[in-house]
């Protein structure tokens, strides 16, 4: 009988934010790769959804992950690491709307790919159920691109990536009332205009 | 099927959902990163004639060496951790260890060599022993 013992250390078991950022101000590398795995996915959706085109989107998260990687050791720990990734997401998207917008005072945004949805949709799926979801996915980006930044900014954030009132607050620089007041006209807007393409 | 009921889906759908072009950028985010300078992080330490700081870096790099010393294991990983003014709290050193050898007997003259190197680096604000972890990885057990 021959056992092979295994040539890498197992994964250490899920790691607190915290704990990662402390890893990575210390020059861990490794801790930040996590961080990237960990939040990549849903700031590269946010971003996705505040920027024209998969382009703007790339250059929008990579110099979010960069700005972190190079501010970690002066990131106090107010916030949560995710709320803090998502104000440098913003800040980002803003900034190359400055760069690029010209006369443009909306960002264009691309409707969803049916081909994106490999990723969630189970495989065997009906094809038919497929389509729907892609049609709805696609129906709630073309609404979402109508709804003024704040807005939309403030319903991704609260009704996708779930941030409380507060958190969403401290990304768009605004008190919780008013996260609501822009959450509750935002989600109006979006059934309004869903309702219409009925 | 209502307009809220179809929102209320889509937002699900959306929760669910990764942008199929965030895999194609994540390797190229994490080269630049890699390549990105940053300053290497402060590590306090004392002497008696008042605090002084180590760069993060030359902490690893001696508890790496200070390992690598102690027969039969060779440091994987040195993690540290600081907490309040920058003082280190915790490392935790991953160690491939020789098939043969006394896990405990190495793990144990490992936390006693970062300990010593911790004390010579930093003083009276080394953590000491009981704040060093010793993960053991066995690697490459061949059983003919």
């Amino acid at each position: 009988m021959r056992a092979r013992g295994r040539g890498l250390p197992a994964p250490e078991a899920e790691v607190d934010d915290d704990v990662l950022v402390r890893r990575a101000v210390m020059g861990d590398r490794g801790a930040f790769t996590e961080i990237v795995e960990r939040h990549g996915p849903a700031l590269h959706r946010y971003a996705r959804r505040l920027l024209p085109d998969d382009g703007a989107t790339e250059d929008c998260v990579q110099e979010t992950f960069l700005a972190a990687w190079r501010a970690l050791p002066r990131f106090r720990g107010d916030a949560a690491l995710r709320t803090w990734l998502f104000t440098l997401a913003r800040h980002q998207a803003s900034a190359q709307h400055r760069r690029s917008a010209g006369n443009r005072t909306r960002p264009q945004l691309r409707p969803v790919d049916p081909v994106d949805l490999v990723d969630t949709a189970d495989p065997r799926g009906d094809p038919a159920q497929l389509s729907e979801e892609g049609r709805l996915l696609g129906d709630l980006d073309r609404a979402l691109r109508l709804l003024p930044e704040r807005q939309r900014s403030a319903w991704i954030l609260r009704e996708v990536e779930e941030l409380s009132y507060a958190e969403v607050g401290a990304v768009l620089d605004v008190t919780p009332t008013v996260v609501r007041g822009l959450l509750e006209r935002a989600r109006a807007s979006l059934v309004t205009t869903l309702a219409a393409w009925r | 099927m209502s307009a809220e009921d179809d929102l209320a889906r889509a937002t699900g759908l959306l929760r669910a959902h990764t942008d199929s072009s965030w895999t194609g950028i994540r390797e190229a985010l994490l080269e630049r990163a890699a390549a990105a300078f940053r300053p290497s992080a402060p590590v306090r330490g004392r002497h008696a004639l008042g605090d002084f700081f180590v760069a993060s870096d030359v902490v690893v790099a001696q508890l790496r060496a200070a390992v690598d010393a102690v027969p039969g294991a060779t440091a994987v990983r040195v993690l540290c951790t600081t907490g309040e003014a920058d003082v280190l709290e915790q490392v935790v050193v991953e160690l491939s260890v020789r098939y043969g050898e006394a896990l405990r007997d190495v793990a144990a003259a490992v936390r006693a060599a970062v300990g010593d190197a911790l004390g010579a680096l930093l003083g009276p604000l080394s953590p000491g022993v009981a704040a060093v972890r010793a993960d053991l990885h066995v690697t490459d057990v061949d059983l003919a």
